[in-house]
């Protein structure tokens, strides 16, 4: 089916700030689970956070809905910190919490109810609420089941439906598609590009496709600490610029005497090299931004009579500034914009 | 205040709706039912026999003290294993299914949830045991006269000692995500509880005194022999206190435990 093209569009870049994490930190038992995570929320867009398991995204995710405070930095919601007025700001976010079940004992409609009459909804507003949220999450026909007699595509769904009640500003939805089969998957990413035209949207995945497909905004978290973020497509330029050449030299290649060769050549920032089959080095270069080495390589490899037997440019896809980004990231924060 | 009966009466409606709930409920009157029934039968047997032999009542065997006090003191130690099945979903259900997760994030203290949590089982336990006010109307049934003092004190009693019982077993059911250990632990607790009494008549001395001031028993006696003392109350209020304390605390670790 087709994707819409979200592209950023630069109405975003003016629209006013809704949420605002300020140096945010996070330590449990000493052991520091978030670094020095800042963003900004702004109305309309749809934010992703992006990142392997364990690398703080459900994290950041408690505390922009006020699940436990931070350990260091504050959040604002419009310029009001969070956990100084938690009972009235917590009203501007709904979140789904990563895997929930919900209570299973207790219908569909009953359980939204329930939300809605916690949310601080009555009498009419609250029958309202409930009946446009089962209708907008595609309930209706499900309203008087029992929820664990609900396939998980619906489950997902009052999940969804909880966190809209009471029309937060904000919806924060932790792997919104974990553990659906592929048709429940796309119904979902439906529902949620639906929503994202009233609302302003945090998501987190670790599908990558994902993220090109719903986000306007990605962040790439790794071990605690934002390592890039921008547009996808502002992701993928960023990398390609300071590109990467693969080079496959034939034997008599020698690893130290390549070494020291490109040693001289001004505009290569790392080097990887690696020994291939019957004496075949393989070395993955990293180039300056806006450089192009490969003639002088190969003039290089020519008179110092080593055989190049293949040059090529590294065409980085998401998934690869991913990889790369969360396997390259030990050498230090990287600044892709 | 509303949040804390919004989240009482869900709290309520779960135990009600399952089948631990109609567990608890049949097994409560069928074991108070036979006690009642057998202290009953043996009361009428003393008392006829008692007019065979041409007395017209016994000293200090009153029919209140006789059947009530022994009723009260029993269905006390049908408690002990009630209460573990009552509280042991609680917290440890929502933990479980993670939608602690979402009444953390909801617009709710902490105070709400907990104190929410614990009013909703004094509710349960209301329901469970205020049917036994039809015992008195058998009894009236029956002709007899009864002291309604002590009945009045042992209700209030057997209301703070089963109150008292299920903050311990709230807070057990925090600790953890599993519904039998949080069972079994708050039968443990509980039993432990209860022979701290025994301990105190074992140690003798000052140890005596001790035991018999923290143990919840010693104190609810007078209650069920138709004495109200304020010290009791007070014991049973400071009980209730520091275990809702110790939960909301335990629904506080979240802060600084992954």
């Amino acid at each position: 089916m087709p994707e819409p093209d979200r592209g950023t569009s630069s109405l975003l870049e003016e629209s006013p700030v809704l949420a605002r994490m300020e140096d945010v930190s996070k330590e449990f038992g000493g052991k520091r689970v978030l670094n020095g995570i800042s963003f900004e929320l702004r109305k309309g867009e749809i934010l992703g956070f992006l990142g392997p398991n364990g690398a703080g995204k459900t994290t950041t995710m408690r505390i922009l809905t006020g699940f436990f405070p931070p350990s260091h930095g504050r959040v604002l919601i419009q310029d009001e910190d969070l956990f100084k007025k938690p009972k009235k700001l917590k009203r501007r976010i709904g979140y789904l919490p990563e895997s929930v079940q919900l209570y299973g004992d207790m219908r569909v409609r009953e359980f939204l109810e329930f939300v809605a009459d916690l949310k601080g909804l009555r009498g009419r507003k609250k029958r309202q609420d409930v009946e446009e949220k089962l209708t907008r999450c595609g309930l209706w026909d499900v309203k008087h089941r029992l929820i664990h007699k609900l396939s998980k595509g619906y489950r997902q769904r009052a999940g969804i439906a909880q966190a809209l009640i009471g029309n937060p500003e904000i919806l924060v939805l932790d792997e919104p598609t974990n553990g659906l089969d592929p048709k429940q998957i796309i119904e979902i990413r439906n529902l949620i590009r639906e929503l994202s035209s009233e609302r302003t949207l945090i998501l987190s995945t670790h599908i990558l496709p994902e993220v090109s497909m719903l986000c306007d905004r990605v962040m790439i978290l790794n071990k605690g600490k934002v390592i890039a973020s921008g547009t996808a497509d502002e992701l993928e330029t960023g990398l390609r610029e300071r590109h990467e050449v693969v080079v496959t030299l034939g034997p008599p290649a020698e690893k130290m005497a390549v070494l020291k060769l490109l040693d001289g050549v001004p505009g290569i920032e790392r080097v990887g090299i690696e020994a291939g089959k019957e004496g075949v080095l393989i070395l993955t270069l990293g180039v300056e931004k806006g450089r192009d080495v490969r003639a002088e390589l190969s003039r290089m490899f020519v008179i110092n009579s080593i055989p190049l037997l293949e040059m090529r440019s590294g065409h980085l896809s998401l998934e690869d500034i991913f990889m790369k980004l969360v396997v390259n990231e030990d050498d230090g924060p990287r600044e892709v914009l | 205040m509303r949040n804390v009966f919004i989240v009482a009466s869900k709290e309520t409606r779960t135990f009600l709706n399952s089948w631990s709930g109609v567990f608890v409920f049949f097994f409560f009157y069928l074991v108070s039912g036979i006690f009642f029934s057998l202290s009953v039968l043996s009361y009428a047997r003393i008392s006829m026999e008692s007019l065979k032999e041409g007395y017209q009542t016994i000293e200090g065997l009153g029919l209140t003290r006789y059947v009530f006090s022994g009723l009260f003191l029993n269905m006390s130690a049908v408690l002990l294993f009630l209460v573990p099945i009552i509280t042991m979903r609680s917290l440890a259900e929502e933990r479980k299914l993670q939608t602690l997760e979402l009444l953390y994030t909801y617009p709710l203290s902490d105070f709400d949830i907990a104190v929410g949590k614990f009013l909703g089982l004094v509710w349960i336990f209301e329901l469970l045991f205020l049917p036994t006010l039809g015992y008195l109307w058998v009894i009236h049934g029956l002709g007899g006269v009864f002291d309604w003092g002590p009945i009045l004190t042992a209700y209030l009693g057997f209301w703070l000692l089963g109150n008292a019982f299920l903050s311990l077993g709230l807070f057990v059911s925090s600790l953890t995500e599993n519904q039998v250990v949080s069972a079994v632990v708050t039968f443990a607790g509980l039993l432990v509880v209860w022979m701290l009494e025994w301990v105190g008549s074992a140690v003798g001395g000052a140890g005596a005194v001790f035991f018999k001031a923290v143990s919840p028993f010693a104190h609810y006696r007078d209650f069920t022999l138709g004495i109200l003392d304020l010290s009791h109350v007070v014991y049973f209020l400071l009980f209730h206190f520091f275990f809702l304390f110790l939960t909301m605390r335990s629904i506080e670790t979240r802060h600084w435990n992954s």
